[in-house]
């Protein structure tokens, strides 16, 4: 009960763009990751690319992506 | 109230008893990162308590079904039953000030209508510096490079 209710909710934050917002963001983001690489030029650029990609994501759901990846790897260890 | 996405229905009734019954806690480590966008992953949320010998704290566990373990031989203290799993109890924590000192530096996120104390990412970093193991040494710049850019994203003017 509980995975299905989970698919739900991630199915319904799919959200359809077309391809020109698509690129807007994307060159937007591009501008971001460059303005902070300008500013930390020792910064790994897609540690810095990552974490604003996740700001756009609520606190909760950034933990969610977290902790199932942490697990997948722990099993993928075992 | 459904439960918000990392957690389950008995993780959060728990959060929220525990927030309820005005137990002075906060989640730090990695759990506490990613909470502010840093790109890493964990497997646990570590909840850091200010006086784990507080009655409220074993009352609120009682409410939920879960129960405190105290530390024993090579056992950590920890919680145990309905909704504990995904939470460790941290009681030591490397390179900072003392939890009350520690409290002011959290940020708040929203569980519901409870506010969650997070250690600041600024925070984070300086314990993961200082604790300095193995598994530190390869997140350190990880979370120095999304503190640089959190940093950025808090500066960025708003738009009229």
């Amino acid at each position: 009960m509980e995975s299905i209710s989970f698919h739900r909710r991630m199915k319904n934050r799919v959200q359809p763009i077309d391809a020109a917002t698509a690129q807007r963001w994307a060159r937007r983001l591009t501008m971001r990751v460059g303005k902070v690489l300008a500013a930390h030029p020792q910064a790994n650029p897609d540690n810095v690319r990552h974490t604003l990609i996740l700001l756009e994501q609520p606190p909760l759901e950034r933990l969610q992506r977290s902790l199932i990846r942490g697990r997948a790897t722990a099993i993928f260890r075992k | 109230m459904a439960a918000p996405l990392p957690f389950s229905e008995s993780e959060l009734r728990l959060l929220q008893v525990l927030l309820k019954r005005k137990v002075r806690f906060m989640v730090v480590g990695l759990s506490a990162a990613t909470l502010q966008g840093a790109p890493v992953v964990t497997q646990d949320v570590d909840l850091w308590f200010e006086n784990l010998g507080e009655p409220k704290i074993s009352q609120a566990l009682q409410e939920v079904g879960a129960a405190y373990v105290p530390p024993s031989n090579f056992n950590p203290p920890m919680l145990a039953g309905a909704g504990a799993e995904l939470f460790d109890i941290v009681i030591r924590m490397d390179g900072l000030g003392t939890f009350a000192e520690e409290f002011k530096n959290c940020v708040d996120v929203r569980l519901g209508r409870q506010k969650l104390k997070v250690l600041s990412l600024e925070r984070i970093l300086a314990s993961k510096i200082a604790a300095n193991r193995a598994k530190d040494k390869l997140t350190i710049p990880v979370l120095r490079d999304a503190l640089a850019a959190t940093q950025s994203v808090k500066r960025r003017p708003k738009k009229k």
